[in-house]
């Protein structure tokens, strides 16, 4: 028993993505931690910060899931932003209250496609020195990864905003 | 009376006037705005005071810099301005100001006691010390780094380098620096430490590292708080979320490219 633990806690730190529950553990727990640590960077209460691991782990565990069966980054985005923004708008509905989607937001920050937006700006400014016969690769790989973000944002920004506009609170329900 | 004015300060005193409630709407509505929410949540607190302190009518209209309030109380209206300063994430404040709102709107609170809640939020909220943001904006880093793919030799690396970066963004925001420049210095220096760290510890993912090590500079909640507002029916304001995170992303990069140019990644 300890021993297939272990293999598997080894699997999960040290395994590649070709292992299926190693890798959606992996990609869970680091999108958990990512999560956290933006909750303290964004000062988020104290008891929050448990919450901010556990939406971070939901949304990163959905989208690998859903990239792991073929889905493209923008869709798996949508699902997984989907998910979070169901559980949060059900949860905040139940206190009550007009506040907005905290735990969603910060869920949905480690999927928040970054790198790809630094690697499609690098390839424009890659793009201003490239040799003869070279910018049309470089511009259209910047080109394609700019696109994927601006879906990615757009998928994930539509998945937290549907819930509000379905789950309407009784107050704003009555008005 | 119809009149328009630009708002100074939240103040209070006697019977709240319309003037009294249309300042404590605008203030509410600013340090939402500034702390983190998007503008339907700004729209709905500010809405929903103004309806508590006995408003028949409230039209709230958001912009980047500027929020507009057009109240009406019988047959007085009143149209308020007020500037809405440096956009960030401050959620306990938030929390804080959705507190004020949700007790105006029970009831449990009165328009001049709205006004002494709401000055108290700035100084009197409690935040995280310096360090302890320091050390968790660099594991988030190192978290995105794993998530892309990075080793675990440019983990402790872009922990540092990011750690120093969120360090030096704090110092560089309390001494008023340009907001963009500051961002090209910070996205420079956490890439060059994480970079050159990830180097001496034998890191074989030096790219992913020293990116990694700059996504703290990304305005995630800017981002998609500009996709829930356009949904939402409020295309200017994230027409301005919009230009302003493509300008913050593009001196990340600018920073970014230059330490690895040094580094020579």
């Amino acid at each position: 028993m300890l021993d297939a633990f272990a293999h598997f806690f080894q699997q999960v730190m040290f395994g590649g993505a070709d292992s299926f529950w190693p890798h959606i553990v992996h990609q869970a727990m680091f999108g958990g931690v990512a999560a956290a640590g933006f909750g303290v960077l964004f000062n988020c209460p104290p008891r929050m910060i448990s919450l901010c691991f556990g939406a971070g782990a939901l949304t990163l565990a959905v989208r690998t899931v859903g990239q792991s069966y073929g889905m493209a980054l923008p869709e798996a985005s949508f699902i997984a932003a989907l998910v979070i923004a169901l559980v949060d708008r059900t949860w905040w509905l139940q206190a009550q209250s007009l506040r907005g989607s905290v735990l969603a937001v910060v869920g949905c920050i480690p999927m928040v496609p970054g790198s790809l937006a630094a690697k499609g700006l690098k390839g424009i400014f890659e793009y201003m020195h490239a040799k003869p016969g070279a910018e049309v690769a470089l511009g259209m790989g910047a080109l394609e990864q700019l696109i994927i973000v601006a879906m990615t944002l757009a998928a994930m920004g539509t998945a937290l905003a549907l819930p509000t506009f379905i789950l309407k609170s009784k107050k704003h329900a009555a008005e | 009376m119809n009149t328009t004015h630009t708002e100074s300060n939240c103040i209070s005193g006697g019977a709240p006037t319309l003037e009294d409630v249309a300042r404590l709407c605008l203030a509410v509505g600013r340090m939402l705005m500034e702390w983190g929410a998007n503008a339907g949540t700004v729209h709905n607190a500010a809405v929903s005071m103004a309806t508590a302190l006995g408003c028949t009518s409230a039209e709230v209209y958001c912009q980047h810099s500027a929020i507009i309030i057009m109240l009406r109380r019988g047959e007085d209206t009143i149209t308020h301005m007020g500037k809405v300063g440096l956009h960030g994430t401050n959620l306990r404040r938030g929390d804080a100001a959705n507190d004020v709102v949700d007790r105006v709107v029970a009831g449990r609170l009165d328009c001049e006691s709205a006004c002494q809640a709401l000055k108290k939020i700035p100084g009197g909220t409690p935040a995280y010390p310096v360090w302890f943001v320091c050390l968790l904006t660099g594991v988030a880093c190192s978290a995105f780094g794993r998530l892309l793919g990075m080793d675990w030799q440019g983990f402790i690396p872009v922990w540092i380098g990011a750690g120093v970066g969120q360090w030096l963004r704090h110092e560089m925001l309390a001494k008023k620096f340009n907001f963009f420049l500051m961002v090209a210095a910070v996205g420079f220096s956490a890439a060059f430490i994480a970079g050159l760290g990830g180097r001496l510890a034998g890191s074989s993912h030096l790219e992913v590292s020293t990116v990694a090590s700059t996504l703290l500079l990304v305005p995630g909640t800017a981002m998609l708080n500009a996709q829930v507002d356009a949904i939402d029916g409020m295309p200017n304001l994230a027409v301005g979320r919009v230009f302003r995170i493509v300008f913050i992303l593009l001196f990340m990069t600018l920073g970014l490219v230059l330490a690895q140019k040094i580094i020579g990644i």
